[in-house]
C-alpha cells in the first residue's frame, strides 16, 4: 500500500503543487489523468524516490520514503519499483539484453528475462540494438526492464505517449497483463485506455494544478 | 561490472581509440627518449672504458676517439710505429694495440690492427688473422657481399667506395665475426702489415726511418707512399701526409705508420705518467677515451634535455587533452548516468563502471606505449649501432616504469575526480 499524505512540492520556477491525500492499494492498477503540469509525473517521481516532497510523507508498505537518504531511495527503487519512462530511457547503442542487463550492476536477478521478453513478444529482438527497434518495441523493452526484477510497484509515466493508439493500446494490455498482482500506477492523457485499469484518478482534482509561491 | 564497462566502451570505440592513440604517442615519446639516452650513455661509457689512453696525431680529441672506438670520422693522420714499439717495451703498459685506417671495400672500412683489438669479439666462422693479407670481416660485410672463408676481396684506396683499387694485393677472408649489432659488423680487420704492404710501405722505394726518440717530426715529415694515391682518390684522409716523399720517418724497419695507438696501462699512476710523457710531444694527441666521450655525452645530454623538455610539453599537453577528453566523455555520459540513476543504480556502482573503463583505457595505452617504444628501439638499433652501441630492447629502466605509472594515473584521475564530484551531489537532477 502507498499512502500520500499532505505532500507538496516546490519548483524552481516559483510554483508549487499541493496534493490531497491519496492511497494506492496493493495489487490494483491506477490510471492518473490530468492536464499537463498538474503534478502527475511529479507524484510518480516522489513515489520512486527520484524527487523529495517538501512537506508531508509518502509511505510505501509502512516505510516513509521522505526520511530515506538518496542511497536508500536508490536501493529501494532498484529492489521494489519498476519505473517505465515516456522516453524509454534506454541506451540506443546497446542491445535489448544489455539494456536490461544494466540491472546486474546492482545484482538484480534477471534470470526470467526470456520469459518476460516472450510475454511482450520481443524475444526475437533480444540481441538487437535498441536504435534499430520501433517505438512500440522500445516501449516494450522499457516495460521488460521494469518488470523483469519482479517489483512490487510499477510506475509508468505516459508509457503510450510516443506511440499511436493501436500500438499504445497493445502495450497497455501487455503492461496490465504482466503487472497482475502488483501495484501499477500509470500516467496517461488518453482516457480511452481507462477501461483497462482498476481505478482512474483525475489529478486535476487531487492537486488543483500548480500555484504560484 | 567489468563486462558492462567493456560493453559501454564498445559503443564508443572511435572516441576511445582516439584517446588511446593520444596517450600512447605521448607516453611512447617519453619512454623512448629516456631509454635511448640511458643506453647510449652507458654504451659509450662501456666502450670507452677498456682502453685508458689513445695516442694519435694532434687534432680533434673527439675525432680521434670516434675514429678508433666507433670507426666513424676520418683518422687525424698518422704517427710512427716506433711509438708502438716503445710502448710495447714499457713495463707500465698492459696492452698496446696499433690502429690504422685508410682503405675500404665497397665502402666498408678496413682497419689495420693487431688481433688484440678483437679481444672479446666472438668469431662465428674461421679464425683470427695471422698473416699479412688475411682478414676478419664483420658479419654485415659478409652478409652484404656474400663473402665466406676463403673469399678474396680487392680493397680500394680511401674510406668510401670508388677509390683506386689495390688489385695486386687482394685480402683473403680467414674469419667472420659474430653479429654484434655494432660498428664492428661493418668493418674489415686485417694486420697493419697488410695496410702497409698494400701501400708499399717499407719497401725498397722507401727510405728507412731515422727519426729520433722524441718523434718531433713524424707528422710533418711523412714519407708515406700512400700519397701516391692522393690524386687518384679524393677519399684519402691521411691529413698528415705531405709531399715530402722519402724524407719521412714512418718506415721504421718493416713498419709503416699508424693512425692511432690504443693503450691499456697497468695502473692509474702508470696512465698518468704515460699521458704526461706523450702529452708533452706537441705532434701527438693523447686522450682518455672515457673523458672525451663524457664530453661528447654532455653535448648529447643537451640534446637529450631538449627532447625531455619537448616530451614534458607533449605530456603536459596530453594531460590537458586527456583531462578535457575525459571530462567531455563524462559530460556526454551524463544522460547515461542519469538513466542509470533513474532506474535505481547507485552512484558508487556508476562511479566504478567509469573508473574501470578509464583504467582499461589507461592500462591498454600504457602497455601499447611500452610495446611501441620497444618496436622503435628495435628500428633505431641499426642507426645507433653505427656508433658502436647495441640497444637492448629488453632493458627497462625504473624511470620508464614511473613514466608508465604516471600515464596510467593521468588517464584515470580525471574520471575519479569527476565521479567523486557527482557522488557528492546527493539526489537526482530534476
Amino acid at each position: 500500500m502507498i499512502n500520500v499524505k499532505n505532500v507538496s512540492k516546490h519548483f524552481a520556477n516559483e510554483t508549487a503543487i499541493d496534493y490531497s491525500d491519496i492511497t494506492f492499494e496493493k495489487g490494483k492498477s491506477y490510471m492518473l489523468l490530468g492536464a499537463s503540469g498538474c503534478g502527475k509525473s511529479t507524484l510518480l517521481n516522489m513515489i520512486a524516490g527520484i524527487l523529495s516532497p517538501e512537506t508531508g510523507s509518502i509511505e510505501i508498505a509502512g516505510e516513509d520514503m521522505s526520511k530515506k537518504s538518496q542511497k536508500e531511495k536508490d536501493k529501494f527503487r532498484i529492489q521494489k519499483i519498476g519505473y517505465i519512462f515516456q522516453d524509454f530511457k534506454l541506451i540506443p547503442e546497446m542491445t535489448v539484453m544489455d539494456n536490461i542487463g544494466i540491472l546486474r550492476l546492482e545484482k538484480v536477478d534477471i534470470s526470467d528475462v526470456d520469459n518476460v521478453l516472450d510475454s511482450l513478444e520481443i524475444l526475437d529482438k533480444k540481441n538487437k540494438k535498441v536504435k534499430h527497434l520501433s517505438g512500440g518495441e522500445k516501449q516494450r523493452v522499457a516495460i521488460a526492464r521494469a518488470i523483469v526484477k519482479k517489483p512490487e510497484i510499477i510506475l509508468a509515466d505516459e508509457p503510450t505517449g510516443n506511440l499511436n493508439f493501436s500500438i499504445g493500446e497493445a502495450v497497455i494490455k501487455q503492461l496490465i497483463e504482466v503487472s497482475k498482482g502488483k501495484t501499477l500506477i500509470a500516467v496517461t492523457h488518453d482516457e480511452r485506455l481507462g477501461k483497462y485499469f482498476d481505478h482512474i484518478i483525475d489529478m486535476n482534482e487531487v492537486t488543483g494544478g500548480r500555484r504560484d509561491v | 561490472m567489468f563486462k558492462f564497462a567493456l560493453k559501454n566502451m564498445a559503443i564508443k570505440k572511435a572516441k576511445i581509440i582516439l584517446i588511446i592513440i593520444s596517450i600512447v604517442i605521448s607516453a611512447c615519446v617519453g619512454i623512448l627518449a629516456y631509454n635511448i639516452s640511458e643506453q647510449v650513455d652507458s654504451g659509450f661509457k662501456s666502450t670507452a672504458a677498456y682502453y685508458d689512453m689513445i695516442i694519435g696525431p694532434s687534432g680533434s680529441s673527439t675525432q680521434l676517439a670516434m675514429n678508433t672506438m666507433f670507426f666513424t670520422e676520418k683518422p687525424l693522420g698518422t704517427i710512427s710505429y716506433e711509438y708502438v714499439e716503445n710502448l710495447q717495451k714499457d713495463t707500465r703498459v698492459n696492452k698496446v694495440v696499433p690502429f690504422t685506417m685508410g682503405d675500404s671495400y665497397n665502402g666498408a672500412k678496413i682497419v689495420g690492427t693487431s688481433p688484440d683489438f678483437l679481444e672479446g669479439k666472438s668469431v662465428k666462422k674461421g679464425c683470427l688473422y695471422k698473416e699479412k693479407f688475411e682478414c676478419v670481416i664483420g658479419s654485415a660485410v659478409a652478409e652484404k657481399y656474400g663473402l665466406d672463408i676463403g673469399s678474396t676481396l680487392v680493397t680500394s684506396h680511401g674510406l668510401t667506395a670508388g677509390g683506386h683499387a689495390h688489385e695486386g694485393n687482394p685480402l683473403t677472408v680467414v674469419g667472420i665475426l659474430s653479429k654484434t649489432k655494432t660498428a664492428y659488423d661493418n668493418v674489415i680487420f686485417t694486420p697493419c702489415e697488410t695496410v702497409w704492404a698494400t701501400h708499399d710501405h717499407g719497401g725498397e722505394d722507401e727510405e728507412s726511418h731515422e727519426e729520433d726518440t722524441t718523434h718531433e717530426d713524424e707528422n710533418t715529415k711523412s714519407g708515406h707512399t700512400e700519397d701516391e694515391h692522393h690524386e687518384e682518390s679524393d677519399n684519402h684522409d691521411h691529413e698528415s701526409e705531405d709531399a715530402d716523399h722519402g724524407e719521412g720517418e714512418e718506415t721504421h724497419g718493416d713498419h709503416g705508420e699508424v693512425c692511432a695507438i690504443l693503450v691499456k696501462s697497468k695502473s692509474f699512476n702508470a696512465y698518468s705518467q704515460l699521458s704526461a710523457e706523450y702529452g708533452e710531444n706537441s705532434k701527438l694527441l693523447v686522450i682518455n677515451p672515457s673523458e672525451v666521450l663524457r664530453e661528447v655525452l654532455e653535448n648529447v645530454d643537451m640534446s637529450t634535455q631538449i627532447v625531455y623538455i619537448l616530451c614534458l610539453i607533449i605530456l603536459i599537453m596530453n594531460i590537458f587533452i586527456i583531462s578535457v577528453i575525459t571530462l567531455l566523455n563524462m559530460y556526454d555520459s551524463k544522460k547515461e548516468i542519469a538513466l542509470m540513476r533513474l532506474i535505481g543504480i547507485g552512484m558508487n556502482k556508476i562511479n566504478l563502471v567509469y573508473i574501470i573503463q578509464n583504467s582499461i583505457i589507461g592500462f591498454i595505452s600504457t602497455i601499447l606505449a611500452f610495446v611501441f617504444s620497444r618496436i622503435c628501439l628495435m628500428l633505431m638499433g641499426g642507426y645507433v649501432a653505427s656508433m658502436g652501441i647495441v640497444l637492448d630492447v629488453a632493458k627497462i629502466y625504473p624511470l620508464e616504469i614511473a613514466i608508465m605509472a604516471v600515464v596510467f594515473v593521468i588517464s584515470v584521475l580525471p574520471t575519479i575526480i569527476c565521479t567523486l564530484n557527482m557522488s557528492k551531489k546527493d539526489g537526482i537532477n530534476e
